[in-house]
């Protein structure tokens, strides 16, 4: 083919800039938002996995805890071990600046001694560091290191305080020096300090205990695990150092799978434009294919040159989506690590990090995507022969003719929608459910033709009467234009039918955590360290606190809280000691099958204390690092070490009573309650007996409820806090909540605690009202993004809008002449393109709020069952019905007011020209 | 009565001026066929669309039945195209969207009629002019001949007192021709409806009541 052709589909290009530039911005605004939630998931997962390579460096392998600290004196057990080479210990815990500069960093409780096999930092005096800095460093209790990149972002020096706070404390710290990594690699974006384990264990209240112990083996790697097998106690798991970061990924993997899905979208309304803008063109330039075909172009060069101006339109607009997607993934970046923090783990990173690959994928895609948009028309124009290339009133009648077998065709899509939406496939992504999405807004777009025709033809009378010739002809422009109309109707219905399925979506989530919220979190004032994120775990409520408060004269009953992050098969899960007393009095945890009375009493029953038999094969010693018990309580009996209230009757704390009985026979498994998505997740029912990895070795409990949960931190067991601590040997206390005598009272018990803890901690207390205000804050700040990109593709369907009425006003140039030759009035010429757009808005919107309707379902009971295990009660939200109504009534008046104010100019001149 | 005084019209294209009518001064009486003859370019259909309204003069009057067109404002305008004036044009220029039925009705609907009354007085002209088993069809399903007739009683349709016809037989073959203007000839003659006909084609001088020919934008004498 000779190259001198691609001139004609470039000139056509350049003789409509208009049409040309709104099919290259749709899919520029399509690639640019895909792009900028690819870049912006991939830079804040690489710098959570270069977090994880930095801290586990050469490390083969890694022992570590099942939601516990390991007992130190494991550590010279293992180094002693011939199979291994180098070990080092180390813990770690996420604190929060307390200083001018907020937010997270990582402090690494090391020995310096062990660390240099195992990490690159430069710790040596050989190093970055000065002989006073390495002393300081060894022999000062608050002395710290800071990473290069922290200490350039802090502007700190050797000597310069470091306030930071450590759960509700603040301390201040004191910078002795600055290290580095050859690698460049570091945790949190840079944001790592170093402290001698000795005092980290101290700062962090964990003496005794380590995170984990990086090993490396002396002969082959893969027999270490072996090797070591015999010494280690219940509770302590050996795994390889990158399994935390593949455990990491699978927590938010649900979260970025649905932006990256969402923003696939905006891509997708794009590819409508191209499709119309490609059909559009081989319609107009049907006698210069006739032409092109009679001096003897083939049918696969005519296909080649209709491909080759969809191609253009995709190269430009990817380009430019490239420069787009870059520029907004910074915004995106930073909405997503706030999102990934509060809900997740901590994840910190200032900039995007802009991956070749990614780019070709993003650019490929928009490519793809315009060349399968053009496909069809350009076949279409390829297979027509000589003779009969396309005329207008052809088409029309072809479609027309079609327009029933179209419909079946999208009736059929909507079955195999409805197969994949019952279609379960194991524990993967829920890409049934994704593609069961695609085909019903397919079946929607396939349904338009048929609608429009019916929708114009059925109002013809009525609108005729009503409106006189403008409404006859409006809606028979509408019923006869289905090759200019029914795309733009499509696209728009899609991006709208988008919006209101997410819309949808969003609200009756948002109102069934609202219901959660009140219905599972029972309490007046929720009371415990003010942290950055829903997964600051190792964050305690100081040890005094609980006592103190269980002597206040308006508190009624105390519930606590303890909550830790463990593996359990290839996932992340909570465990979580709550006072379960507490909650059978006042009620609490949304169960989907029972009361929760009724199961707390049977909890209660159940002999919590069967889990401490002894179970696994005997080891040398227990993984109990005999951490000093920071409150006042026993472990056996929480209640025990409590006074009453002087002048009220004993307080009823939790884990007390039938809650921490002995065992009743030596078979009975302790009952637990478990998450809706733990459930989900790993397929368990009321009844089930679980295998839980403890401290003190497997524990297996029984599912005695299964509850509905919305936090996002991962699926969660829940148990008796008698039974959390004899399991793990844990006396921590994440938070409390307080019941109190008087509810009227809450501002009041407020204020006091305020003023009690206000000067020495950092205390958050926050009454009902506030915590569901948080959670619902955090909800909507979660769901802005997904906004967003459903904003997007509404603005690329407007683009198809006014594309539309503009070409078909262009288009209908003689023809409109003609009427007004003929004697139309401005008035009903005017009227006809009106009336005509609004039938066309109205379409959209109706076909966008049936399609949005079933999509919501499909969103609400399958996709979100299947990627996060909740049930989303369903809420009607009249309301976006309503705006959707109204955006869509607005927009396309207001995309068709330009082309009616042209088509109401005196266009006799087109005719008689044509004369 | 149509008078034209002193008429000329003048086409800017950038900076360049085309005269295509100078100073013409013509008459046609009620009742009359005249048709308008010369070469392509002379002049002669810039002539009828200042006659039909459809675009201004430069200079000098246009009257119909003695009202100045160019004080007509565009409202005016548009009644005066649609309730005295029928056009005509080579390409026909029916509406594709509509049937031939609904094309001849279109004049009398936009005029306010009711679509049952409009259809009932199309289906009447379109018998007239020998379409009467086409009336369902598209313009793309008939020839070009029978789309030249359904665009002719869409001209009659509105009882205009000038029908005005710009190379009504350009796009038909001779024969086909013929009968158009035999049907010109024949509706001028039963309906005493005045036509100025607009050709190139010296022939149809044969059906016409009184030949004008023109030049270079002159009537010649």
């Amino acid at each position: 083919m000779k190259p001198w052709l691609f001139r004609l589909p470039l000139a056509h290009l350049r003789q409509n800039p208009g049409r040309t530039l709104l099919g290259i911005l749709g899919i520029a605004l399509g690639t640019a938002v895909y792009l900028s939630i690819s870049l912006a998931g991939a830079t804040a997962l690489k710098s959570f996995e270069n977090g994880v390579t930095a801290v586990s460096g050469q490390a083969q392998w890694r022992l570590q805890g099942v939601g516990a600290p390991l007992n130190e004196a494991l550590y010279p057990v293992v180094r002693r071990q011939a199979a291994v080479k180098a070990a080092a210990p180390v813990v770690e815990s996420v604190l929060e600046l307390a200083g001018p500069h907020r937010g997270p960093v990582l402090l690494l409780g090391i020995d310096p001694f062990s660390e240099r096999a195992f990490r690159d930092y430069e710790l040596s005096r050989a190093g970055d560091l000065s002989d006073a800095a390495w002393l300081d460093f060894l022999t000062r209790p608050d002395a710290v290191l800071l990473s290069r990149p922290l200490a350039a972002r802090l502007h700190l020096k050797a000597g310069d305080p470091l306030p930071v706070l450590v759960g509700a404390k603040k301390r201040r710290l004191r910078v002795a020096g600055v290290f580095s990594s050859p690698s460049g690699l570091y945790p949190l974006d840079g944001a790592v300090m170093l402290m001698d384990l000795g005092p980290a264990q101290e700062l962090l209240d964990r003496l005794g205990g380590l995170d984990y112990i990086d090993l490396m083996a002396a002969g082959d790697e893969a027999l270490l695990p072996g090797d070591l097998q015999k010494l280690l106690p219940p509770g302590v798991e050996m795994v390889r150092p990158a399994a935390q970061g593949s455990r990491a990924q699978g927590l938010v993997a649900s979260y970025r799978l649905n932006l990256a899905v969402l923003s696939a979208i905006a891509l997708f309304v794009g590819m409508f434009l191209i499709y119309q803008s490609v059909t559009l063109s081989v319609v107009r330039r049907r006698r210069e294919i006739g032409l092109l075909r009679t001096l003897g172009l083939t049918p696969g060069q005519v296909l080649t040159l209709f491909l080759a101006e969809g191609l253009v339109s995709g190269l430009l607009g990817g380009l430019i989506g490239l420069a787009l997607g870059v520029g907004l993934a910074q915004g995106v970046l930073a909405v997503m690590t706030r999102n990934l923090t509060s809900l997740y783990m901590p994840v910190a990173a200032q900039a995007v990090l802009v991956q070749g690959g990614l780019l070709l994928q993003a650019w490929g895609l928009a490519v793809a995507a315009t060349l399968v948009a053009a496909l069809l028309p350009a076949r279409e124009a390829a297979r027509t022969q000589v003779r009969a290339v396309w005329h207008r009133e052809e088409l029309e009648e072809k479609i027309e003719a079609r327009a029933g077998l179209i419909f079946g065709w999208g009736l059929v899509a909507l079955i195999l929608a409805g197969v994949g939406a019952n279609w379960k496939m194991g524990d993967g992504p829920p890409w049934p459910g994704f593609v069961a999405a695609f085909l019903i807004l397919l079946a929607f777009a396939l349904f338009t033709p048929l609608a429009a025709r019916l929708l114009g033809l059925g109002l013809q009378p009525v609108l005729g009467r009503r409106l006189g010739a403008a409404g006859d002809l409006g809606c028979r422009y509408l019923a006869g234009s289905l090759s200019r109309s029914a795309v733009s109707i499509a696209a728009l219905a899609c991006a709208l039918g988008m919006l209101i399925a997410v819309t949808v979506m969003i609200g009756s989530f948002r109102r069934t955590v609202n219901d959660w919220v009140s219905r599972s979190i029972s309490g007046d004032i929720f009371f415990g360290p003010a942290v950055f994120s829903t997964a600051a775990y190792d964050q305690f409520l100081p040890p005094e606190v609980a006592p103190e408060l269980r002597l206040d004269p308006d508190v009624a009953d105390i519930y606590l809280y303890r909550c830790v992050r463990l593996p359990f098969r290839d996932r992340y899960i909570l465990v979580i000691g709550g006072s379960f007393e507490v909650l059978a009095r006042h009620g609490g945890l949304w169960f989907r099958q029972g009361d929760t009375r009724e199961i707390m009493g049977r909890v209660g029953e159940g002999g919590q204390g069967t889990g401490v038999r002894g179970q696994g094969p005997a080891a040398p010693f227990t993984n109990s690092p005999k951490l000093p018990s920071p409150t006042p309580y026993e472990e056996e009996n929480v209640g025990a070490g409590l006074k009453p209230a002087p002048t009220e009757a004993p307080i009823k704390l939790a884990a007390s009573s039938s809650f921490n009985q002995k065992p009743k026979t030596k078979n009975q498994k302790p009952f637990v309650v478990i998450s809706e998505p733990l459930a989900e997740t790993f397929h368990y029912k009321e009844g089930d007996t679980i295998t839980l990895p403890t401290p003190s070795g497997p524990r297996e409990v029984r599912v005695a409820g299964v509850f509905y949960d919305y936090r996002t931190d991962g699926p969660s067991i829940w148990m008796d806090i008698g039974l959390f601590r004899r399991y793990w040997q844990d006396t921590h206390l994440n938070a409390v909540r307080l019941y109190l005598k008087d509810p009227g009272k809450v501002p009041e018990v407020q204020a006091r605690l305020q003023e009690r803890y206000g000067d020495r901690y950092r205390l958050l207390a926050l009454s009902h009202r506030d915590l569901r205000q948080g959670i619902l804050n955090i909800f909507d700040e979660t769901f802005a993004l997904t906004y967003a990109l459903e904003g997007v593709a509404v603005v690329v369907a407007v683009f198809g809008i006014i594309t539309t009425f503009l070409v078909l006003v262009m288009e209908r140039e003689r023809e409109l002449a003609l009427l007004q030759a003929i004697g139309a009035s401005r008035r009903q010429i005017l009227g006809m393109v009106l009336v005509e757009s609004g039938l066309a808005s109205f379409l959209s919107f109706i076909l966008g709020a049936a399609c949005g309707s079933v999509l919501s379902l499909l969103l609400i009971l399958v996709i979100n069952k299947q990627a996060f295990g909740w049930t989303i009660h369903l809420y009607l939200t009249p309301g976006i019905y309503w705006q959707s109504l109204v955006l869509v009534m607005a927009l396309g008046l207001a995309a068709a007011a330009y082309p009616a104010w042209r088509a109401i100019q005196p266009h006799l001149a087109a005719i008689l020209k044509e004369e | 009565m149509i008078e034209l005084a002193e008429v000329s019209k003048v086409y800017r294209r950038g900076p360049e001026e085309i005269l295509a009518l100078q100073e013409v001064d013509l008459e046609i009486a009620s009742g009359e066929f005249v048709a308008i003859t010369g070469k392509s370019g002379c002049g002669k259909s810039t002539l009828l669309h200042l006659i039909g309204g459809l675009e201004p003069a430069s200079r000098g009057t246009v009257r119909l039945d003695g009202r100045d067109l160019a004080r007509l404002r565009e409202p005016e305008l548009t009644r005066f195209r649609r309730d005295r004036v029928g056009v005509v044009f080579q390409s026909f220029n029916l509406l594709p969207l509509l049937t031939l039925l609904e094309n001849v009705a279109l004049p009398r609907v936009l005029q306010g009629a009711s679509f049952e009354e409009a259809r009932v007085e199309a289906g009447r002209w379109l018998r007239e002019v020998g379409l009467e088993g086409r009336l369902n069809h598209r313009p793309h399903q008939v020839s070009g001949g029978e789309m030249q007739r359904a665009a002719i009683a869409r001209a009659l349709i509105n009882s205009p007192a000038v029908v005005l016809a710009d190379e009504p037989t350009g796009n038909l073959d001779s024969v086909t021709a013929a009968q158009v203007l035999e049907l010109f000839s024949r509706l001028h003659r039963e309906f005493m409806k005045t036509v100025v006909l607009v050709s190139h084609a010296p022939e149809v001088g044969n059906y016409a009541s009184r030949v004008i020919r023109m030049q270079d934008g002159r009537l010649l004498p």
